[in-house]
């Protein structure tokens, strides 16, 4: 590599809880599958973290079907965490990710603090996952997710219990379907999180007028894309004033400059989910644009911009 | 990277009867050679509402010296394929695709017999093309059943007659061919073929496949193609799935994008 490509890289470098990235660009979870979905659209090893989708500790089937619906800048979904389990996760979908040079980030579920912290443990062993991203937002799942989200004290249990069984860095993923969020932000950063990550989706319905019937079978769902992202960009300016950990902001990212937006409201690194479904090559093009944003504008590190927002 | 997004430029987009067109888009020759039951998701780009891609089924392909084709036959039923219906020659739409699988054609059968319900023969075409192409044995062993609400939603019928001699048409309300469902059409012929020396292919409406599912009754081999919502088109956000049987009998949800969405029969579980 020639200098002065690494030092353009160098330029981009953030790290989240001890955790180095190349850049700032991570696919959220549920929207990029194992990675292996897109391997032929993305060159994987130019992310910044992959996300996988939410892992259980027994795979799950999910919510019967219809799962989703498109909205006015967005989409419903009530996919209600279908996955593998974290066992076929590490023998099957791991080893794919394994060749290439990028983080992994395995984001995990649990119906119980056990759940979470026995499919915790479960990862912390296995070679190739260098983050755990805790889901306790889902707002698609009878039970554990969006309740352990909503409370603070069960937030910070959560948190407190994953912490125990890993020595890997741990992102708490928070709802927005809540009263404070700053409030659920604090407690998990107490807990011990090394870092937090929001918004999961908002949750939402759609009615077919025609049959009366609402459009997802799970009736609600959750909302993603470009209409959620005015809130997510106030909840993440909220959080990132309370706590000192890194904050990841996601919600209807299309852009690089949607991703600055968030930055300068204080994420220290962004998730692109629901773009990557209108256009697999999002995540490649939002890196290239930010790379541009610092040159064009003399900026010698994307560091420099966290949190610049003037008010 | 062995796939993209394509630039396609639309070539023609005719009003064949009322509500339904026929589009033609050139795109690159990287774009592979689709094989039959396979869909391409369609958007306009940049346009964010409707926000999500189309997924369309190819209809034919062509290949030339520079570019190639392929053409989409399309009804419109609400917002997206509205806006699909009013492009003008030359104007740019992204497509991704070839996705999904295939009907398999290697069934070396006296009988292959195709049953599709609308703009299901969209697939059903290709798939006879492809077979046709095969071998001249295959297309003398095919039978197509054509099911539409009335005339004017038969669609596809001067090319088919090209690829088969054998079509029975019919309409809910007699105004073209026999006055039936075209699963009863079948169901009346259906000791002529022997379970067997029978390949059946289907694509159509739920209550159509569904209807199908009893007549046959678990006793021909028969592959459908279905239809779900979709988002990515590519198996990444596990929203377009459908009630299957698994390996072992038991119930699973599998992703029509890229597990179908051509499903043997007898795997889907109906309500
Ligand atoms: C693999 C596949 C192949 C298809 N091939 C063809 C084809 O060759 N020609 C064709 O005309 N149509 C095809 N369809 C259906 C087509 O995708 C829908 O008609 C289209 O997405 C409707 O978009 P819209 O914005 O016009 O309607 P919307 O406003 O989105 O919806 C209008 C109505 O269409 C239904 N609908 C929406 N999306 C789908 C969908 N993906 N599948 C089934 N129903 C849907 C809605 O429930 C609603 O009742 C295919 C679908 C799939 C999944
Ligand atoms: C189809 C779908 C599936 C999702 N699955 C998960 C999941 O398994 N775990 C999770 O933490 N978030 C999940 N999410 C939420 C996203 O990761 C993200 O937080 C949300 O969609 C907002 O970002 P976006 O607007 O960029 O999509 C899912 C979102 C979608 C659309
Ligand atoms: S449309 Fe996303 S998995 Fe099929």
């Amino acid at each position: 590599m020639n200098p002065s490509n690494k030092k353009k890289d160098a330029a981009m470098a953030v790290e989240i809880g001890g955790l180095k990235l190349k850049n700032p660009v991570m696919t959220a979870s549920g929207t990029f599958g194992y990675g292996e979905e897109y391997a032929d659209y993305v060159d994987l090893n130019q992310l910044g973290a992959i996300v996988v989708k939410g892992l259980s500790l027994k795979p799950r089937l999910g919510n019967p079907p219809p799962r989703i619906m498109e909205t006015a800048g967005g989409m419903l979904n009530a996919v209600g965490l279908q996955n593998v389990g974290v066992d076929v996760f590490i023998k099957e979908k791991l080893p794919f990710l394994r060749q290439y040079d990028v983080a992994v980030i395995a984001n995990i579920y649990g119906e119980s603090t056990l759940e979470y912290s026995q499919v915790a443990k479960k990862l912390s062993q296995a070679e190739g996952v260098h983050a755990l991203e805790v889901n306790v937002s889902c707002p698609n799942v009878k039970k554990g997710g969006l309740s352990f989200g909503s409370d603070p004290k069960a937030a910070a249990e959560v948190t407190r219990r994953v912490k125990a069984e890993t020595h890997l860095p741990v992102i708490v993923k928070l709802t927005p379907n809540v009263t404070d969020i700053a409030a659920i932000a604090q407690s998990v950063e107490e807990a011990g999180a090394d870092a937090v990550s929001l918004i999961n989706t908002l949750t939402g319905m759609s009615i077919d007028l025609k049959t009366r019937t609402p459009h997802l079978k799970n009736i609600t769902g959750g909302l993603s894309g470009p209409a959620i992202k005015p809130v997510a960009l106030r909840m993440v300016w909220q959080v990132a004033q309370k706590v000192a950990i890194p904050v990841i902001g996601i919600g209807g990212i299309l852009t690089a400059e949607d991703a600055l937006e968030f930055m300068i409201a204080g994420a220290k690194a962004v998730q692109i989910g629901t773009a990557n479904f209108i256009n697999p090559r999002a995540t490649i093009e939002i890196i290239d644009g930010i790379r541009h944003y610092l040159q064009n504008n003399k900026i010698k590190n994307i560091n420099d911009i966290v949190g610049t927002l003037r008010t | 990277m062995a796939k993209d997004i394509y630039m396609g430029e639309v070539a023609a987009n005719e009003e064949i009867q009322i509500d339904y067109f026929l589009m033609k888009v050139t795109l690159p020759l990287s774009f592979s050679e689709p094989l039959p039951g396979q869909f391409v998701m369609i958007r306009i780009a940049g346009l964010h509402d409707p926000f999500l891609s189309r997924p369309i089924s190819i209809y034919s392909y062509t290949r030339g010296k520079s570019n190639c084709a392929i053409e989409l036959l399309y009804r419109v039923v609400g917002k997206g394929t509205q806006i699909l219906a009013g492009l003008i020659k030359g104007s740019q739409v992204e497509i991704s695709g070839p996705l999904g699988g295939s009907y398999s054609i290697d069934h070396q059968k006296k009988n292959i017999v195709f049953i599709a319900g609308g703009i299901g023969i969209a697939p059903l075409s290709l798939l006879a093309e492809a077979l046709c192409r095969k071998d001249c044995y295959s297309a003398a062993a095919m039978t197509f059943y054509l099911g539409a609400q009335t005339a004017d939603a038969v669609v596809g019928l001067n090319r088919l007659r090209k690829l088969c001699y054998n079509i029975t048409v019919c309409t809910d309300d007699g105004s073209l061919g026999q006055k039936s469902l075209v699963t009863k059409a079948f169901q009346k012929d259906i000791k002529k073929y022997s379970p067997s020396d029978t390949v059946i292919y289907a694509c159509g409406p739920k209550a159509m496949v569904q209807s199908l599912s009893k007549i046959l009754d678990g006793k021909y081999f028969c592959q459908v193609s279905l239809e779900e919502r979709m988002a990515c088109g590519v198996g990444a956000c596990v929203g377009c799935v459908v009630a299957v049987k698994d390996g072992q009998g038991k119930l699973a949800y599998k992703r029509v994008c890229a597990d179908g969405p051509v499903f043997d029969l007898q795997q889907i579980i109906w309500e």
